[in-house]
């Protein structure tokens, strides 16, 4: 009896533990366009630690063995693993034989939801893949590289030391901002003690400063002739190494993200630029990884915030980035359609409309690997109510309930005396509140699905066979890019960033090959050497280009192409 | 007894011949020469010296820094003589060395123990070995890149076509081949020489001229993708050519640049740095722009900065001298040309990304370089032809390679004839030379290194104004002929300012003036002034410091 009992519960457990297939729970039914019981559950309201990534990750890594694999891309300056899921049909062709599309968040440590939408990308595509159409095909087609986090350390800092929303948005690499010899010495000083670092406020009857008697949270400046009620002393601090300024020399402080290995200028230029292009291990560990997959076509590099899908040049004129007229109609074309599935975000380009950077991550992936690139800012405060109003205030009190406000409150200043510290949290004002999360990080996901899908779909077709005098036969095919984007962007073609597409004849002895510019008139451009792999410099997006060749013998002929970020494909006749 | 006298001529024997080891001939050092040199010097000097390796290239050489200097080197103003930034500037490695090698022989000396007791040398005589090691290989060749393999044609194969020494002399030299659609002729006033035709001149060409070797890619171009790699000279962030021949992935990317650059950013005491290779501003000095140039600001760091604010779109580049620091080039290479007793100008080469602009422009440190030796070019002959004429009245050794005829497997019934200038001939003194060469560049080198910055604090006064109220007022003065920073580095962030700091064991509070004042620069002999109101009594000090000038100071009571 004992027996039988321990057997049940044994399979019972084994049942409990199997995946219950996911249309078969009885408690769901679902939604147009989610999953509707995915086998890894995530709630996308509310934002991951490291290790909460860490976990999600491997999560998914295990629950789709087939489709997500989890690799490190090299290590953080204070030692974690640079995390990169390679979400792919794994069985379907080998993936780096695959247009890439990459994806990463969090380079500005405290813009952190870059990461959730990175995420959600991989989850989605991973639990979408047995219901859905257009996922099985892009997953079929395409790999994904996404790296939730390319700033780990300080994405930690800004969750559990105190600071602004805004930062530390450095790296954790100390450094002398203030040039008096010691680092990082004059940081922020959690008055209250929160976890937060707010503002402080001091009661002062010639102070510029009142409270608004719409909502007393809000100061506003007092008209001038009127009494104020206080001063404003900014953030949170103390002159730690009195020398009298306060909060100059913070922890790193430093722009990632002006540490690209294109178009870099130093510190005096570009603020916020360090030694060297790459000085930083993270970046680092970026464009190694990058540079073994150069399949990558496509990428995308989240920010925030203000509602934006930026595009390169980040420099007026580009430096020696070169924007070819080609790229420019796919870039609009693609930058375009994403305002219409991100409503509110605006498609801009960053030098242009927003200010110029040098040693940007956009202009590396574009100037440098020839990449396809946008970068969403992501957050708007258009999202709030739907219009351009921007009311914080009214926003936190009717949806919020006033959760994203620290109240005033009065503490002891060591060196103020009585101050009244409080103001908005560090999670709300460029990162979403947690209703507003999933939403956008679906909208924008759909823009990066809408991207990648456009990266370049080869396809061999109408492989056509026509005697020649004697035994020599004449092979033509057509090759067709079924997408926007062409295989070699105008700044890879102009400096050779990769290989031509190769197009290769199997079957048969390789008498002569050529290019066929115009097949009514027979205008060829004859390849002289190595005929049987005929070089093709680009397959532009939406055209096709014709190869033949000269054959001796042979019935059946594959026509194989490769090209680094079109990827690999056959044809046979 | 007779022990004792065999022990004392014994050592006397010992160390005569450690001497001989020290004092190394004049000639052309291999790296590991160098290095093993360096080596002997360290242990000959211990109280002077310390060696350090700060990287070690793709073909395995380790790239040395010998520091020579007393005390804490590190909190002293410093200078880095650098050699080897480009592989045929070989006899730069030899004046970085031989510098090293007689400022410690001379250590003895009065001066030159003060000099080192005040300033920090940090000597890297051999910055991209795998470079410079072409003139030891066989064959011989002018090598400009280290040995990371790179596409350099970007045909997407590595180091496929290298050289080859056809005529098997020794040498790379050039090869020059009779062809109708050439666009080279011999030099009418210099036989031996090729020139381009001028069809303005009526001359239309009858060579074609390549460097020695053969097409071994067939793609129609020779020698273009040799074994390595990246130009150290090319690959530094300062006007960085991207995609540009031997640059680098990126700037700043190779171990030799990365090693350099690491340890001069980590060294915040170097206030000068001398390197030796193609750019000059020695021979001539860099002038300013005739026009101003806009001035970049430092945004103030006062202001708590966020976001947009503080990453705002930055002021302009600086690509010219600016005065006050091209006043003291000029000063500094007036001093070179009477050391040396060299005319003229070697020229500035333009190159991308490299060593010497970086080290004033992006380093903010002052930057002096030269090839070290050079050959006035006489009016209405060519660079080469000007050194031939020199080299015929002035050099034993053959510097020229008569053209003489080959079998190439590229041109079948064609003349092709392999000769022309010897590597190296025209960059690098002969080794009969080379003495003097290094003699007098060390002698300038002791010169400018006695105009470093030095803070002083003077005329302290301390009034009393009430029973525990004092004003307390000093000046501080750069006695140095250098500023304590270069006009450039101000506006750079690895470029410490200065710290005038005021601290006692005893009790006291300031009515005016702060405990720590991070100052701006001062130009060579200007002072400023700085006053407290001290409330409290007791014994205090200033002092006054930036590293990349050292510190001075000054003690006082208060009763």
């Amino acid at each position: 009896m004992y027996k039988i009992k321990s057997l049940i519960i044994i399979i019972f457990s084994l049942l409990l533990a199997l995946p219950l297939k996911a249309q078969e729970d009885e408690r769901f039914f679902k939604a147009a366009g989610t999953p509707v019981n995915p086998k890894v559950q995530v709630s996308w309201n509310k934002y991951y630690t490291y290790s909460g990534i860490k976990d999600l990750c491997e999560k998914l890594a295990g629950a789709h063995p087939g489709l997500v694999k989890i690799e490190s891309a090299g290590k953080s300056y204070e030692g974690r693993d640079m995390i990169v899921l390679i979400v792919t049909n794994h069985k379907s062709q080998d993936p780096n034989h695959k247009p890439g599309y990459y994806i990463d968040g969090n380079i500005h440590s405290n813009e952190i939801q870059g990461t959730e939408m990175a995420l959600y990308a991989a989850w989605y595509l991973a639990e979408m893949y047995d219901e859905n159409d257009f996922i099985r095909e892009l997953l079929d087609d395409k790999v994904f590289y996404i790296l939730p986090t390319i700033n780990p350390d300080a994405r930690e800092n800004y969750m559990h030391e105190p600071n602004t929303s805004s930062s530390p948005r450095s790296g954790m690499a100390p450094r002398d901002d203030d040039r008096d010899g010691l680092v990082d010495e004059d940081g922020f000083d959690d008055i209250n003690g929160d976890g937060v670092i707010s503002t402080m406020r001091r009661k002062s009857p010639y102070g510029e400063y009142r409270s608004d008697p719409a909502d007393p949270r809000q100061m506003i400046r007092v008209e001038p002739g009127q009494p104020g009620e206080y001063e404003m002393l900014g953030y949170e601090g103390i002159d730690n190494d009195g020398d009298g300024e306060v909060n100059e020399d913070r922890q790193g402080s430093y722009d990632p993200n002006r540490d690209w290995g294109y178009n870099w200028e130093p510190d005096y230029v570009q603020r916020g630029a360090d030694k060297y292009p790459f000085s930083f291990p993270e970046n680092r560990a970026v464009r190694n990884f990058a540079t073994k997959h150069r399949n990558i076509a496509g990428a995308q590099t989240y920010h925030n915030s203000g509602g934006m899908i930026l595009r390169g040049p980040s420099i007026e004129g580009g430096g020696s980035e070169v924007y070819s007229r080609e790229d420019e109609q796919v870039m609009n074309a693609i930058g375009q359609m994403g305002e219409t599935i991100i409503p509110g975000y605006r498609f801009l380009t960053i030098w242009k409309d927003m200010y110029t950077v040098y040693g940007g991550e956009v202009d590396w992936w574009y100037g440098f690997m020839g990449t396809f690139v946008y970068s969403n800012e992501l957050w708007t405060s258009r999202l709030m109510f739907q219009d351009d109003s921007r009311d914080n205030y009214k926003f936190d009190k009717l949806l919020l309930f006033e959760d994203a406000f620290i109240p005033w409150k009065e503490y002891d200043h060591p060196v103020y005396g009585k101050v009244e510290i409080g103001g908005f949290d560090k999670n709300f004002g460029r990162n979403h509140p947690g209703f507003l999360l999933e939403a956008d990080a679906h909208r924008n996901t759909a823009f990066c699905f809408y991207h990648a899908y456009h990266t370049p779909k080869l396809e061999v077709r109408d492989i056509k066979v026509k005697d020649l005098q004697g035994s020599l036969k004449q092979v033509t095919a057509t090759v067709a890019n079924l997408r926007i984007m062409p295989t070699h962007s105008g700044q890879n073609l102009r400096y050779k960033i990769d290989p031509p597409d190769y197009i290769y004849l199997d079957g048969g002895e390789v008498v002569a090959g050529m290019i066929v510019l115009d097949e009514d008139n027979n205008v060829c451009k004859e390849q002289v050497k190595n005929p049987q792999r005929i070089e093709v410099e680009n397959i532009p997006g939406n055209s096709t280009v014709k190869v033949r060749w000269i054959v001796k013998g042979g019935n059946r002929f594959t026509v194989r192409v490769e090209s680094v970020k079109g990827g690999h494909t056959s044809g046979t006749n | 007894m007779k022990k004792i006298i065999k022990f004392f001529l014994f050592s006397l024997m010992v160390f005569f011949a450690t001497e001989a080891i020290i004092c190394s001939q004049a000639k052309y050092h291999s790296h590991g020469e160098i290095n093993s040199i360096l080596g002997r010097l360290n242990n000959a000097y211990p109280g002077l010296t310390t060696i350090e390796t700060i990287g070690t290239t793709d073909s395995g050489k380790d790239i040395n820094v010998l520091t020579i200097g007393t005390g804490e080197t590190g909190a002293k103003p410093g200078i880095a003589i650098i050699g080897g930034i480009d592989g045929r500037y070989i006899a730069g490695r030899e004046i970085a060395l031989g510098f090293a090698e007689r400022l410690l022989e001379n250590s003895g000396d009065n001066e030159i123990n003060e000099l080192i007791n005040h300033v920090s040398f940090y000597v890297i005589p051999d910055a991209s070995p795998d470079a410079s090691s072409g003139f030891f290989s066989d064959p011989k060749q002018e090598r400009l890149v280290n040995a990371n393999p790179t596409d350099n044609d970007r045909d997407f194969k590595t180091d496929e076509d290298p050289y080859e020494d056809l005529n098997g002399d020794g040498f790379i030299s050039m090869m020059r081949v009779k062809e109708p659609t050439g666009d080279y002729i011999t030099d009418p006033e210099e036989e031996r020489l090729m020139r381009k035709a001028d069809p303005a001149k009526g001359e239309t060409g009858s060579w074609c001229l390549y460097s020695e070797g053969i097409d071994n890619d067939k793609d129609g171009n020779f020698n273009e993708d040799g074994q390595g790699g990246v130009n150290f000279n090319n690959n530094f962030s300062f006007e960085y050519e991207e995609f540009g021949q031997n640059a680098g992935i990126n700037a700043v990317s190779e171990k030799e640049s990365r090693a350099v650059a690491d340890f001069l950013y980590d060294h915040f005491n170097i206030f000068a740095v001398f390197s030796f290779g193609p750019q000059d501003n020695l021979g001539q000095a860099f002038k300013p722009a005739r026009t101003t140039q806009a001035q970049p600001q430092v945004p103030s760091q006062a202001q708590p900065q966020t976001g947009r604010q503080q990453f705002s779109r930055g002021p302009r580049k600086v690509t010219n001298i600016f005065p006050e620091d091209s006043d003291h080039n000029t000063l500094l290479s007036e001093k070179y040309l009477e050391y040396t007793g060299y005319s003229g100008s070697p020229g500035f080469t333009r190159e991308p990304g490299n060593f010497m602009e970086w080290a004033y422009y992006h380093y903010g440190r002052y930057s002096y370089s030269t090839p070290g030796w050079w050959i006035q070019t006489e009016k209405g002959l060519s660079s080469e032809a000007s050194f031939l004429k020199y080299a015929a009245e002035n050099i034993d050794e053959e510097v020229f390679t008569e053209w003489q005829e080959v079998e190439h497997p590229d041109f079948p019934g064609k003349t092709v004839e392999v000769g022309g200038m010897k590597p190296f001939a025209m960059y690098n003194p002969p080794e009969n030379k080379l003495e003097e060469v290094v003699e007098s560049n060390y002698q300038f080198l002791i010169d400018a290194a006695q105009l470093h910055p030095e803070p002083e604090l003077l005329d302290l006064e301390t009034e009393k104004l009430d029973k525990d109220l004092f004003r307390v007022t000093v000046k501080l003065r750069n006695k140095g002929i250098l500023a304590t920073t270069s006009q450039m580095g101000d506006q750079v962030k690895w470029m410490r300012k200065l710290k005038v700091e005021l601290k006692s064991g005893s009790d006291f509070s300031l009515a005016s003036g702060k405990k720590i004042i991070v100052a701006d620069r001062l130009k060579g002999g200007e002072s400023r002034e700085f006053s407290w109101l001290i409330v409290g009594r007791g014994d205090f000090t200033i002092s006054a410091d930036a590293i990349n000038c050292g510190m001075d100071e000054i003690s006082f009571t208060l009763r």
